[in-house]
């Protein structure tokens, strides 16, 4: 398998159409901002496609096994997240740069040493619902998709909840597999599940109530597990 | 000094080496008077020839002569040379071809001379063969294929000392695509000149064609295209610039096959399909009112078929085609489900046959039946036709009206066809089972009161749709044939063993059905009259009897008679009812004046059937048989009913309604359901609009609320509909409180 020593080879490429964005932000800033800057695009550059000029999945592929970590683990997303990345698969220059920025990392030991701290931010409550909102979006790869396939949902569940209510997720899943009137999970549904694992109490369900403003889906759902214990 | 006496020495013989020079000498002349096509004295000079070239061969002298050749060759190419940089244009062209046409037979004679000289074994027969072959070749009509030394020597000093001189190649590159320019535009170009030319080219091999010939030509092609494109799409139709392009094409091709080398061909139609087509490609295809579209709408087959062949060319063109009308099919397809448009099912569904038989008939005719078209077309109708719920409904309908009336009369042929045409629609169905429910109970329908047109009609279909969905699809629908027809047995079977008992009563036609295939009611019985009961009894008897252990029961919704019934003026009528009318009609034999009450109790009829019963016999125009009073359009309680001794009619029999009235509970349950849900979201609209921010349980009281006159909504549905509505996002739901929902359009 290719290393990625022979991708950091690039490092005395120029970029074409962004010089005078660096011009702004080298006199906007101090001069250690600025190696800082350097350096961040550089690692961008050690993994970015020479004629696309992103990072394509493959590359991000590099920075995981650089990072230690699985490119499947929600840390990624999370960094996705902070990059406000659009495309899924795919950093920009630009996105690449606000996240890096953000986390203070112009190296590959930094960016690591920044994921634990960047998890617990994203943990927060307030910015979780931010973030599971967030990954549902990131899943639409297509032009004007608004909703996403029954087995996608199911892994991004478990990415996303799954340490945080196993159960819930575990119930759901397995209902949504066994289900045949949803073939897939648009975004009210999906802000629905969220909002349900925190506020109703599992597994009995005592204050859930049909007659709210729940997605139909969940009502389905609640009566699938009820109907499962009796 | 000694006096010698020195005789007179006879001068040697010319041997060997002088006799050769001699001899050479004169070839040399001769040689260059044949280069200078000097054709006097043809004979002669070829006599001398052959002499002189004997005597040197005889000497056996052959090496001399070949670098004697070498230097007068090109001598007096180098003449020719420089001659030709004198002459321009047309005449550039000409005169050379003429010098190479004197070259190439002075080469050929002088081939045969070395031949002659160099060898050591000619013999006196040889010589009468190269003489005739040295005759065959001054007259211009001797091709040589082999290549032999001095051939090879001849051509290579024309090639090194003319072609490749960069004067004359440059006025070759140039003057030879002048030419074929020329023709482009319309003139009439020596192409025997072309011809020859190209044929020397040739002779030089392929590179030495290509460099001088091809590639200048297929440079000032590139340039011509590419202009004559330009001129062509900014006036013409697309009908008229693809006949253009086809003219031309076939005249390029037509054109490398009289005086180029095939090589060329493919090359020429690129720059052809390039620069006229496929940098056109979407213009073309999407070029307003003529293009595509509008050879489509107009049937314009030949237009169509020349798109599709000049397209083909094309890596993509074809593509662009394909995609267009897929989605032009879409397009109108779509138009024509709109809801507004569909007042008459019978009418759409012919209209969908005859649009499938359009595009059948143009793909057939213009796009040489291409599967891709074919592929993209199905998944277009395929696309449309299941975009409304009601399609497998109104597909059926039609089959209905053409089982019972449009195939009347109509030989085995043309029932085959239709139906076939409606299988193929049918096959686009997604919702076959829909399709399905409704063509059972319409085939019931025409069963039961023997609507149909033609039984091996019915058959036909059912085995189609065997075919096409398999044994149990049709199961039940081969049932109820089967049925109905034992029925008819069972009938002649009855009246044989007990006609003679039953003398005048009215006669009995029972259709005996298998509970289960049949009813999607619950069963309903009311009070038959006397008369009726009798026979009715006595069959029940009969069947029970024959058949052990099975028990009838009368379905009197379902059933139909004639009755003749006898006006005040004498008039005798006969009136096709339903089972219900009839039970009430018989009451009024006894007595005249009956209340509503008194119907009820006598026939003991369900509610909701006797009021749409009384309805149809008291209160249509032209089938009023009974008078009400008062004389309101609804039946309530009170009212009074009289036998109508004014009523008339033209004909005799009169169709009082049949079965009409009964409407499946099914399908006006399912009717209220898919109603309800446009219902319920316009509901939820009106709404929304008027209170922008409304909670989920106030939302679902108002609709409610409003929709009350008309029926109950489900409060599932009324979830679905709002969930329907965030997506398409009319509402959404607020960010804090997540039981308030806010309208946005």
């Amino acid at each position: 398998m290719r290393r990625a020593s022979s991708k950091k080879a690039s490092s005395n490429s120029t970029t074409s159409t962004n010089s005078s964005a660096m011009d702004l932000f080298r006199s906007a800033t101090g001069k250690a901002a600025t190696k800082e800057l350097e350096r961040i695009d550089q690692l961008f550059y050690s993994y970015s496609n020479e004629s696309s000029g992103m990072i394509d999945p493959e590359g991000i592929e590099y920075l995981c096994s650089d990072l230690e970590v699985e490119h499947t683990d929600v840390r990624i997303l999370m960094l996705a997240w902070k990059m406000q990345a659009e495309k899924q698969g795919y950093f920009t220059l630009e996105e690449w740069r606000k996240g890096l920025k953000a986390l203070h990392a112009d190296t590959i030991v930094k960016l690591k040493k920044a994921l634990p701290e960047l998890e617990n931010e994203v943990r927060r409550p307030s910015n979780y619902v931010e973030f599971y909102s967030y990954a549902f979006r990131y899943c639409l790869t297509e032009e004007k998709q608004k909703s996403i396939d029954i087995e996608s949902i199911c892994e991004l569940l478990e990415l996303v909840l799954g340490s945080q209510f196993p159960q819930q997720v575990d119930f759901f899943v397995q209902y949504l597999k066994t289900q045949v009137d949803y073939k897939v999970i648009n975004m009210d549904q999906w802000m629905g599940f969220y909002r349900f694992c925190n506020e109703i109490s599992f597994p009995d369900f005592n204050n859930y109530d049909e007659e709210l403003a729940w997605p139909l889906i969940l009502d389905n759902f609640v009566d699938w597990v009820k109907s499962k214990q009796s | 000094m000694k006096e010698f006496q020195i005789e007179a020495v006879k001068p040697p013989k010319l041997v060997g080496v002088e006799v050769a020079e001699k001899s050479w000498k004169i070839l040399e002349h001769q040689i260059l008077v044949i280069c200078n096509h000097n054709k006097s004295n043809h004979s002669l000079d070829l006599e001398e020839l052959d002499r002189n070239a004997y005597k040197m061969a005889w000497h056996k002298c052959g090496e001399q002569p070949y670098s004697g050749l070498v230097s007068i060759l090109t001598s007096q190419l180098e003449k020719i040379a420089t001659s030709l940089e004198d002459y321009d244009g047309a005449l550039f062209l000409e005169e050379l071809v003429r010098k190479w046409t004197a070259h190439i037979r002075a080469v050929e004679v002088i081939r045969h001379v070395h031949m002659y000289i160099s060898s050591t074994n000619k013999t006196k027969c040889t010589y009468v063969q190269i003489i005739r072959n040295v005759h065959m070749y001054m007259d211009g009509s001797y091709v040589r294929t082999e290549r032999t030394p001095v051939h090879e020597l001849g051509l290579d000093l024309w090639r090194d000392n003319i072609v490749r001189r960069f004067k004359i190649q440059e006025r070759l590159k140039y003057a030879l695509p002048e030419l074929v320019q020329r023709e482009r535009r319309g003139e009439v170009i020596n192409r025997g000149l072309m011809s020859n030319f190209v044929k020397m080219l040739l002779f030089f091999g392929t590179p030495v064609y290509r460099n001088v010939f091809e590639a200048p030509l297929l440079n000032v092609s590139h340039g011509f295209y590419r202009g004559e494109s330009q001129l062509l799409i900014k006036s013409r139709g697309c009908g008229d610039y693809l006949k253009e392009t086809e003219k031309r094409l076939s005249e390029e091709i037509e054109r490398v096959s009289n005086y180029m080398d095939r090589m060329t061909e493919r090359h020429l139609i690129n720059i052809v399909v390039d620069y006229m087509i496929q940098r056109h490609v979407n213009k073309l295809a999407h070029m307003k009112n003529s293009g595509f579209i509008g050879m489509l709408m107009d049937d314009k087959y030949e237009d169509l078929a020349r798109m599709y062949a000049l397209f083909k060319r094309t890596p993509n063109g074809l593509g662009v085609i394909r995609k267009g009308i897929a989605a032009h099919i879409r397009n109108i397809g779509t138009q024509l489900t709109e809801p507004e448009r569909l007042n008459d099912p019978v009418d759409f569904v012919q209209g969908l046959l005859d649009k499938r038989d359009k595009y059948d008939k143009i793909i057939n005719l213009a796009f040489n039946n291409d599967k891709m078209f074919q592929d993209a077309f199905n998944s277009s109708f395929e696309h449309f036709i299941n975009l409304n719920p009601r399609d497998p409904e109104f597909m059926s309908l039609f089959v209905d009206k053409k089982l019972r009336e449009g195939l009347k009369g109509a030989s085995k042929e043309e029932v085959e066809i239709v139906l076939d045409k409606v299988m193929r629609l049918f096959r686009y169905l997604k919702e076959k089972d829909i399709f399905e429910k409704h063509y059972k109970q319409h085939l019931l329908k025409r069963l039961l009161a023997n609507t149909s047109v033609s039984e091996d009609a019915e058959r036909s279909l059912i085995s189609k749709l065997k075919t096409e969905c398999g044994s149990q699809f049709t199961s039940k629908l081969q049932g109820m044939f089967i049925e109905v027809k034992s029925s008819g047995d069972t009938m002649k079977q009855f009246y044989e063993a007990t006609g003679h008992e039953l003398g005048d009563g009215p006669t009995l036609a029972a259709r005996v059905l298998k509970t289960e295939s049949w009813l999607t009611q619950s069963t309903t019985t009311c009070n038959l009259p006397s008369e009726i009961l009798t026979v009715a009894d006595r069959f029940e008897t009969y069947y029970s009897h024959s058949r052990k252990r099975r028990r009838v029961t009368w379905q009197t919704n379902m059933g139909s008679a004639d009755i003749i019934a006898t006006f005040g003026d004498g008039q005798k009528h006969e009136l096709h009812v339903s089972t219900y009318q009839m039970c009430v009609l018989m009451l009024f034999n006894s007595g005249d004046g009956l209340s509503y009450k008194e119907i009820e109790k006598a026939t003991n009829i369900s509610t909701s059937d006797l009021k749409r019963c009384l309805q149809s016999l008291a209160c249509i125009k032209g089938k009023n048989v009974l008078r009400k009073e008062p004389m309101s359009k609804d039946i309530v309680e009170d009212d009074m009913f009289f036998f109508n001794d004014k009523f008339s009619s033209e004909f005799y029999k009169v169709d009082v309604g049949t079965m009409v009235e009964f409407e499946f509970e099914e399908e006006t349950r399912k009717r209220v359901k898919v109603d309800g849900k446009h219902e319920i979201e316009a509901a939820i609209v009106r709404i929304m609009k008027a209170q922008r921010a409304l909670d989920h349980r106030n939302l679902v009281s108002e609709v409610t609320k409003k929709l009350q006159s008309r029926f109950s909504p489900d409060r599932v549905e009324i979830k679905k509909r709002i969930e329907s509505l965030i997506e398409r996002e009319y509402l959404k739901r607020d960010k804090d409180n997540s039981e308030l929902y806010r309208y946005l359009k």
